[in-house]
């Protein structure tokens, strides 16, 4: 990764986390927020239903005593005290009352609890009144009241009276239905709502469950929390999730109403829509999102400018720094700037500049070294050939100074000699004209195995010859080899001179392996002798020119091969451990890369 | 007339739907009441015989001779004499069945009878209760008859009534002819029917029917005048009939637009009638004075002044208008009815005007005015009538009217001489 | 035989038993205008879809004239009809038509236009032209019928597109289910009514009714039964019938079991009529045993009304298993609703559970059924009809045979009677000559309107 991406990306995920961070921390602060706001909604919900509740407790205590207090009830009452009531006289009596006193509910009923007139089931006079409350004496205060009705039941906010004129008492009992209407009239800020539970079942029933609108949609889903509130009689809030939209979501807080005689008789719930705060929590999430996204493109081109400005000079002096490596030692940067990059640049261009002194001194030197060692060892080389000819001319010389008569002899045999000798030196000059013509390989299919067979087969006879220790040669070719692109003479040669290398580690005899193998597109040589091995030392200098452990090597063999080994894409290594012999491997790419 | 309408009664007694008159009560002709009450009981007492029997053998059918226990109980407009009087008779004719009656403790059954009506019949129910069966019932029935005719109260003291002739028909007219035997002669829809007075009754003499063409309107109205050449004339709605002057009479009716008399014989004074309708256009033939056209009116009373005659038309306007020759004079709404007749009785001033006048609740009264200065005076009590006054006319003499009753206990309708006689 | 021969003006004068009810002559002219709740959608006295109503009957009545009518004694009178006949067995009848009638469009009521009329409301009578007659013959002997020839559904009608009658008016204008304007014939037979025209409004609730009587808006209303008395209280003028309207429980089906019918029966004993009569009616009527009123049937007094809840709980827990059943009651009318209500309370007194249901399919109704005819044969075969009962038989005419073949209706346990409520109207102040009839039928020919209030 570059240098620009890994600063271009540090900026972005800096950005993006500052954004993350902000947004959790606005989110929670938000969410608190909502919720202790949803909390006082509630409370002041609660509040503003329990005011309206009392008030029209009042309300509802201030018509019932106007009823009782009315001339119509008077008569009622008086006429009950002289005997049996007149049903019929009353019956529509309740409903004329409750209309007038804008009542729902409204029953005379006497001292035995027997019904005189009933405004909302005007078919239950002569019957008992069953749902009165115990107490007594009677209630001042309006309480709730299960009204029993022709269709079920209903839920009342209901007052008694006591009216005392005749000799037995006349009870009024009237009420203002809780429902749907009474639900209507709370003034509710958005996003909040009121149902009402009315309690008259033991088990939870969908229609029992109002909101001002009439009907709850989905009341299934508020049936646990009303059961709760139904086992503990205590407030209960929980998060009903209406459908997979969170911002259906609402929280319900279950407030139960109880009756006169403690039960249960209705449940008030009061949700608080989430939906704001989901919105919110969208709004802030896209702000956030919006944000980090900009923020993300700004920082990629800011820091791309910032980038460039910073690494165009660092690039600059990679860029030198490869040509350098290319050998270009020549290479400049330009100095833009006075930073420590515009110093890191002069830096460079001073290392390059010292580099390349010191590149032409090294190249003097090692030529002067190199001119040394040829001179060393064409001095050698050719010192041994020249110590017999001068003893052989001085040998003749003196034999013809000494013994004149054998003169003829010794020259037969000087001449021998010399010639020898000469042959010998010849010989050593042909080698170094060799080394220096050395061929551009011609490359072709090649069976890699075939090669190291070849030369096994010539080398056999060598290796067993009687005028030396033997030399057990083993082959161990891998079977299949892919064919690779080679120049099988230069191979044959470089393969050559390692087995006479080998041979020539091995005086005492040995064993030589020859082995071949493939992996994956290479194929690899290895040539492995048993001889006297090599130190690391001797390992590094191996492939050196002119470099030889022998006694009598000119040090170009593994020079031509490492030569051929180059030429043809590849590679020579070696390992060896001292007494135990040395491997060589040659490594070969399967196809050629030229 | 068949004998199905002449016992016909229409708003019959259904309990419920009638407010009694408290006026029956106070009887107006005891005598005439008690005559009736001996007649129909005594034709009842006769009549229950025969239900008696067939009851007594129904129930002995099911019971068969022995001990039962037996009670009677009235549920219908059956006095408790009568009731009486059905016990016995079903006494009588079950002992003779071989049933005998013990108290309920010993009684091998249980005899309940039940006397009862429906709208046309006596109904008697036997529920008879043998141990704890299903009560058996057995029931028998017989007509009822149609009600008494209800009592009438005095005429007052100045303005007397006299009942002259009751019907089931309508009545539109009726009038007395003097002499020996006086006869008397009603005109109703359909005929004129002439009764002679024998045997201290009306007898029927002859029945003289009435032929027309169109259709009659509704609340028809017709009037006699009784006449000097011939016995009478009817007139009625585009209808005139001439009787022949001698006996056997004749009728002859023919369609005639001519006009009505109005008031007595002295006055020459006629009104066209509409032919469709209840009233008189108001065209007067030859006319008071030099008025020829009046108001439309129902009816119109003649009052001679010394120096004109004073018209008084009940308007079909409701109000009453004073014609004396020359001006015409809405006198308002008196409260008077639609029926006015002139009557000269030589008491006051000599000539009263008879008015209609709504009386308590569905009943209609007539009372005695005059008119000294051209505002009128009540000169009587008001008399009342059983029922609303359907014509009253004055008599061609001139010295009495006659009004015509609609009796709504009886349905029968009833025509009075209204005369009136000086002093209290 | 020839029963009844009456001269057609013995006919005529019955019908002009007009009793003017003051002493004021009758007015002439004006406009009736009348309340009504029913809204009928057609005017056609036969037509099976309408309900049977007693406004419907007063509506048809002021068009269509029956071949006989009925008088407030139940006895048969001439009408179109001026003489009828039954060939021995009482199937075969013949009817003698008065000559010269006309209907509203003026052609002649021929025995051909009154056999078609007749055939389009009885379908299983075959009725055929004869001369002057129509012959008519029952599927069945049938003494009964020129009693049911009086009724509302047998008025003659001339149904060839246009809907004619020969009734006393003439249609001028019909919105159907809303308004009817009637207009007073010259020329008809039976004498020219007092009005000129009545204008009927349909579909007006009792309250808007009585608050039309109330500002002059309306001449004649009705009156909800348990209205009438507080109503006459208040000053208007309030003209009851007799109870004539049966109230009434129907199961939809006959008893499918014994105990089903001891269920039944647990039901009637556990109704208290009378407190239904006195208090939720107003005393509007009468507490019902038998389907017929007593005063019609003069054996009513037989059903016994009395609640007996001992019993009906001893009855009741005879069966160990009773099904809820639903009462379905007319929600438009108010007490329908409380008597079913009350029924309801009743029951439950006994053990029994009954559930109010506003819709037609319920296991037992309550209807109000009118009593059509005041021939108590007749009567007690409409309301069966009516009521979706048998057909009752009538082996004699004795009373006998009556309350045999009412016994036999309600011993199906397929009705349970509950009240006879009487009808009433109220009526303006300047309607004149109104006269109650038995039937409750309005005397719409008869009546006037006095120009000035009382």
């Amino acid at each position: 990764m570059s240098f620009r991406r890994k600063l271009l990306a540090v900026f972005a995920l800096t950005v993006f986390l500052s954004v993350v961070a902000v947004t959790w921390i606005v989110s929670a602060v938000t969410r608190r927020a909502f919720e202790r706001s949803n909390e006082e909604r509630t409370v002041a919900l609660i509040a503003q239903f329990r005011r309206e509740f009392n008030r029209r407790g009042e309300e509802v205590v201030r018509r019932v005593q106007a009823i009782a207090a009315s001339d119509a009830t008077t008569r009622m009452a008086l006429a009950l005290s002289h005997g049996a009531p007149d049903y019929g006289a009353y019956l529509t009596e309740g409903k004329t009352i409750a209309d007038n006193q804008q009542l729902d509910f409204l029953e005379f009923v006497d001292s035995q609890g027997t019904i005189i007139s009933s405004a909302q089931w005007p078919a239950k006079f002569g019957y008992k009144e069953i749902s009165l409350p115990a107490a007594q004496p009677t209630p001042k205060e309006a309480f709730l009241r299960r009204e029993d009705l022709p269709d079920g039941a209903a839920l009342s906010l209901s007052a008694i009276r006591e009216v005392n004129v005749g000799d037995k008492p006349l009870y009024v009992i009237g009420g203002r239905r809780i429902d749907k209407d009474f639900l209507a009239t709370l003034e509710l800020p958005a996003g909040m709502r009121a149902m009402f539970y009315q309690n008259f079942a033991t088990e939870f029933s969908l229609q029992l469950l109002i909101d001002p609108s009439g009907t709850v949609q989905q009341p299934d889903r508020i049936a646990p929390l009303v059961e709760r509130v139904q086992q503990q009689k205590e407030e209960t809030i929980e998060l009903i999730h209406w459908s997979s939209d969170a911002g259906d979501d609402e929280t319900v807080h279950a407030i139960p109403l109880m009756g006169q005689d403690n039960q249960l008789l209705g449940i008030l719930l009061v949700g608080n829509s989430r939906r704001p705060y989901v919105e919110l929590r969208q709004r802030i999430r896209s702000a956030a999102l919006l944000v980090g996204g900009g923020g993300i493109l700004l920082a990629i081109l800011l820091s791309g400018w910032v980038a460039a400005r910073v690494t165009r000079p660092v690039e600059q002096l990679a860029a030198a720094a490869r040509e350098v490596a290319a050998g270009n030692w020549n290479t400049q940067v330009e100095v833009s700037s006075s930073d420590e990059l515009g110093e890191l640049a002069e830096s460079f261009n001073r290392m390059t500049h010292e580099l390349l002194d010191q590149k032409e001194r090294l190249v003097q030197t090692e030529r002067v070294a190199a001119w040394r060692e040829l001179a060393r060892r064409l001095a050698h080389e050719l010192k041994n050939p020249l110590f017999p000819l001068q003893l052989t001319v001085e040998n003749l010389i003196r034999a013809r100074e000494q013994t004149p008569e054998q003169f003829e002899e010794v020259l037969r045999e000087s001449s021998s000699t010399l010639l020898a000798e000469i042959s010998n030196l010849k010989t050593i000059i042909s080698r170094f004209s060799e080394f220096s013509r050395m061929p551009q390989p011609q490359f072709q299919r090649v069976q890699l195995n075939e090669v190291v067979a070849n030369v096994a087969r010539l080398f056999q006879a060598q290796l067993r010859a009687p005028d030396r220790a033997a030399i057990d040669c083993q082959l161990q070719l891998a079977e299949p080899m892919e064919p690779i692109a080679a120049d099988p003479e230069l191979l044959h040669r470089a393969i050559s001179n390692l087995v006479l290398n080998a041979m020539d580690a091995m005086p005492q005899g040995g064993t030589l392996q020859l082995r071949t193998r493939q992996q994956e597109d290479r194929a690899y040589v290895e040539i492995s002798d048993t001889g006297t091995g090599l130190t690391p030392e001797e390992c590094e200098r191996l492939f050196t020119p002119y470099y030889t452990s022998k006694e009598h090597g000119t040090g170009l063999g593994l020079a031509i091969v490492q030569s051929v080994v180059s030429d043809h894409g590849g590679r020579i290594s070696v390992q060896s451990q001292a007494g135990r012999g040395t491997t060589f491997v040659i490594e070969l790419p399967r196809k050629s890369s030229n | 007339m068949t004998s199905a309408n002449h016992n016909a009664v229409y708003n019959a007694p259904i309990p419920p739907m009638l407010i009694p008159p408290s006026r029956w009560l106070r009887a107006a002709c005891p005598l005439l009441l008690a005559v009736l009450l001996l007649t129909t009981s005594a034709a009842r007492a006769t009549d229950w015989a025969g239900p008696e029997e067939q009851l007594a053998h129904k129930i002995a059918a099911v019971t068969g001779p022995g001990a039962v226990a037996f009670d009677v109980t009235n549920r219908s407009s059956l006095t408790k004499a009568d009731s009486d009087d059905i016990r016995r008779g079903l006494l009588v004719q079950l002992a003779a069945l071989g049933l005998r009656f013990v108290n309920a403790e010993q009684a091998a059954a249980t005899i309940q009878v039940t006397l009862s009506e429906d709208l046309r019949n006596y109904i008697w129910v036997a529920e008879i209760h043998q141990g704890t069966n299903q009560p058996a019932v057995v029931m028998t029935s017989l007509p009822r008859p149609d009600a008494p005719i209800p009592m009438r109260e005095p005429a007052g003291l100045t303005l007397r009534k006299t009942l002259l002739w009751a019907q089931p028909d309508r009545i539109l007219d009726a009038a007395v002819l003097e002499g020996s035997p006086a006869h008397l002669v009603v005109l109703d829809p359909k005929q004129v029917a002439l009764y002679r007075f024998q045997d201290s009754r009306w007898q029927p003499e002859q029945s003289l029917p009435i032929t027309h063409v169109r259709p009659w309107p509704s609340d028809l109205r017709g009037r006699l005048v009784l006449r000097h050449d011939h016995l009478f004339d009817a007139y009625l709605p585009g209808v005139f009939c001439r009787s022949s002057a001698t006996a056997p009479l004749a009728l002859n009716c023919y369609p005639s637009d001519d006009p009505w008399p109005l008031g007595s014989d002295q006055f020459s004074l006629s009104a066209f009638f509409t032919p469709a309708r209840n009233y008189f256009t108001g065209a007067l033939a030859p006319g008071l004075g030099k008025q020829t056209t009046a108001p439309a009116f129902y009816s119109a009373a003649l009052l001679p002044r010394e120096k004109y005659t004073l018209g008084l038309f009940a308007a079909v306007d409701g109000q009453l208008h004073l014609l004396d020759g020359i001006t015409d004079r809405a006198a308002g709404r008196l409260g008077w009815g639609s029926d006015i007749a002139g009557v000269k009785s030589n008491c006051g001033s000599g000539w009263q005007v008879l008015a209609t006048r709504s009386g308590d609740g569905p009943n209609d009264a007539v009372r005695a005015y005059e008119f000294p200065d051209r505002e009128p005076v009540a000169v009587s009590q008001p008399v009342d009538f059983a029922g609303s006054i359907t014509a009253l006319w004055a008599e061609s003499a001139g010295g009495g009217a006659v009004a015509v009753s609609h009796n709504l206990e009886t349905g029968r309708y009833e025509a009075f001489r209204l005369t009136i006689t000086c002093g209290q | 035989m020839r029963r009844f021969a009456l001269p057609l003006l013995a006919a005529s004068s019955l019908l002009l038993v007009v009793a003017a009810s003051a002493a004021t002559r009758p007015h002439y002219g004006g406009i009736l205008r009348v309340a009504l709740r029913a809204a009928p959608a057609s005017l056609d006295p036969a037509d099976p879809n309408q309900p049977g109503s007693l406004a419907r009957s007063n509506i048809s009545r002021l068009m269509f004239d029956t071949l006989v009518t009925l008088d407030n004694r139940g006895r048969l009178h001439p009408s179109v009809a001026t003489s009828w006949e039954a060939e021995p067995g009482n199937q075969r009848w013949h009817v003698y038509l008065r000559r010269g009638l006309s209907f509203h469009d003026g052609s002649a009521v021929t025995s051909d236009a009154v056999a078609a009329s007749l055939r389009a409301a009885n379908p299983t009578w075959k009725i055929f032209p004869l001369g002057d007659a129509v012959v008519i013959e029952c599927d069945a002997p049938d003494p009964n019928l020129p009693a049911e020839l009086a009724l509302s559904r047998n008025g003659i009608a001339k149904r060839d597109g246009k809907l004619l009658g020969t009734g006393p008016f003439a249609v001028a204008d019909w919105q159907p289910g809303k308004k009817l304007t009637l207009t007073a014939r010259d020329d008809y037979w039976g004498g020219r009514p007092f009005v000129d025209s009545i204008v009927i409004e349909m579909g007006k609730s009792f309250r808007d009714q009585m608050i039309s009587l109330d500002l002059g808006k309306a001449d004649l209303i009705e009156v909800a039964p348990e209205q009438a008395h507080r109503a006459a209280m208040e000053n208007r003028s309030v003209q009851s019938s007799a109870p004539l309207e049966l109230m009434a429980l129907v199961f939809t089906r006959d008893r499918q079991s014994a105990e089903e019918g001891r269920l039944r029966q647990a039901l009637v004993l556990s109704i208290d009529r009378a407190a239904m009569n006195t208090v939720l009616l107003q005393g509007g009527g009468e507490p019902a045993g038998g389907l017929l009123p007593n005063w019609m049937s003069g054996y009513a007094f037989l059903f016994t009304t009395d609640v007996n809840l001992p019993q009906a709980r001893q009855v009741r827990g005879e069966v160990r298993q009773a099904s809820p059943w639903t009462l379905g009651y007319d929600p438009a009318d108010p007490v329908a609703r409380v008597v079913a209500e009350r029924v309801a309370l009743n029951a439950r007194d006994a053990g029994l559970s009954l559930q109010l249901s506003g819709s037609n399919s319920a296991d037992l109704r309550l209807v109000r059924v009118p009593l059509v005819s005041l021939d108590p044969r007749v009567a007690l075969a409409s309301l069966a009809t009516a009521l979706g009962l048998p057909q009752p038989k009538f082996p004699g005419d004795s009373g006998d045979s009556l309350y045999a073949a009412e016994t036999a209706l309600l011993d199906s346990q397929r009705v349970i009677p509950l009240l006879h409520v009487r009808v009433a109207a109220g009526i303006g102040p300047t309607v004149r000559n109104w006269t109650a009839s038995a039937d409750g039928i309005w005397p719409l020919q008869d009546v006037w309107l006095s120009a000035e209030k009382p």
